[in-house]
């Protein structure tokens, strides 16, 4: 009898997850996509969105210019999760997900600008994501965003990947082809320390 | 663990609870460390930082609004347009000026009307009708006088009518087709009459050759018709 009952239901769950399944292999192509920056695929998710953003940002009381700011950072904030991997096992689809990062910015803001806040704490993202405050003056800081565009392309490559998209050293290696770790390993240290020198002349 | 494995497996994400204490407690002892640590922890900050930066420009973009040259077009279509409807009226011929600068309604010089006479005949009614504006009337009761008496006076003021009422096809009609006495003054008025009709409508080679007939003979529209031609040319 049980078995038979499970039988049945897997059916059930398999018909009714077909839709689900549908709609998730969408998500997950727009995923890889904002994840190879593919420009066509950023910019028509930015304005598929932002009506509805707009529309849902107007209830607390933000200029238009505040409204779209906050819309942008949570665009790249998601995009950069993409990258890292974070959400490739979302649970929900990619939209509630970025209002969900617009949401808590807001919640942000308005805390910075001390006004009374209305917001239900419980719906943030699933994800978290780091929101560093540029205000912080950190000169080496200063010097390494000007210092690395002066990197050559390979070890642009490599640190990126490492660095910004959180990437271990074995799937470096793989994705840019290096014969071992050692090599990739020592590539990249060569890249910092190049980094070093360059950010030492004044 | 040497230095540089406790930094790259903090990054990794890959540091087990004793291995990150024992970093922590190694960044506390050793400022090299420290400070090669804290330079790593920048380049991510860096890197994440441009990258931020160069969407947030590529989105900026988006919201530019776009250099739209539909309005560059539309005024220089408007423009197109107005030059062409300038030089249009200066340079072709305009008909209903000309028409209008020639054309007067024949004056009634065959029953002066003289109301209160008693006298109800047909002549009178009708020029009555011709005289107070009533060209409707003037030209049902000319068509009726033309019909029974044949006479052109009748025919003529028929084709006046006619032209008031903006029938000028009808007018045409009228006084190309009508049989005018020769030489009675209607007969060369008919064909001044018939050339203006030809030019309210736009025929401007009929209304020429009408023209250039009366320029060829004696009539009292000889010299407008001289005129007329030179302004149709």
């Amino acid at each position: 009898m049980k078995k038979g009952k499970h039988r049945v239901s897997f059916f059930i769950d398999l018909f009714t997850s077909c839709p689900t399944i549908v709609l998730m292999n969408n998500e997950k192509l727009l995923i890889s996509s904002l994840k190879s920056d593919d420009p066509i695929v950023i910019k028509k998710f930015y304005e598929e969105n932002k009506k509805g953003f707009v529309f849902f940002a107007s209830r607390y009381q933000l200029d238009q210019e505040a409204i779209t700011d906050i819309y942008q950072d949570a665009v790249i904030a998601l995009i950069e999760n993409a990258k890292k991997g974070s959400i490739d096992d979302l649970k929900s689809s990619l939209s509630t997900y970025l209002f969900g990062i617009g949401k808590f910015m807001i919640y942000k803001k308005l805390k910075k600008d001390k006004r009374t806040i209305s917001i239900d704490d419980g719906e943030f993202p699933e994800v978290a994501f780091d929101m560093y405050e540029e205000e912080e003056i950190n000169l080496q800081l200063a010097l390494l965003r000007k210092g690395l565009k002066k990197l050559g392309e390979q070890c642009q490559k490599v640190l990126q990947l490492f660095y910004y998209e959180e990437k271990k050293l074995d799937e470096i290696q793989e994705l840019l082809d290096y014969t071992n770790k050692d090599v990739l390993k020592s590539q990249k240290s060569r890249c910092l320390k190049q980094l070093k020198e360059i950010i030492k002349e004044r | 663990m040497e230095q540089e494995e406790y930094i790259r497996k903090y990054f990794e994400g890959d540091l087990s609870e004793e291995e990150a204490l024992a970093f922590q407690k190694l960044l506390k002892e050793d400022t090299a460390v420290a400070a090669a640590f804290e330079f790593e922890k920048n380049v991510k900050k860096a890197i994440t930082l441009n990258k931020r930066k160069a969407l947030k420009e590529t989105f900026k973009a988006y919201e530019k609004p776009k250099k739209s040259y539909k309005w560059l077009y539309a005024a220089a279509s408007i423009a197109v347009l107005v030059g062409l409807f300038t030089w249009n009226s200066f340079y072709s011929t305009n008909y209903d000026s000309l028409y209008n600068q020639y054309y007067q309604t024949y004056p009634n010089t065959i029953a002066p009307t003289v109301r209160g006479t008693g006298t109800t005949d047909l002549k009178s009614e009708a020029f009555f009708a011709y005289d107070t504006g009533d060209y409707e009337t003037a030209l049902s009761l000319f068509t009726k006088i033309y019909k029974s008496t044949s006479e052109d006076y009748a025919l003529f003021y028929k084709g006046i009518s006619l032209m008031e009422l903006e029938q000028y096809e009808d007018a045409l009609a009228v006084f190309n087709n009508g049989v005018f006495e020769e030489n009675s003054i209607f007969k060369s008025y008919s064909r001044w009459y018939a050339a203006l009709s030809y030019l309210k409508l736009e025929n401007k080679a009929a209304a020429t050759a009408v023209l250039e007939s009366l320029t060829k003979s004696e009539n009292p529209q000889r010299e407008a018709a001289i005129k007329l031609l030179a302004r149709l040319e």
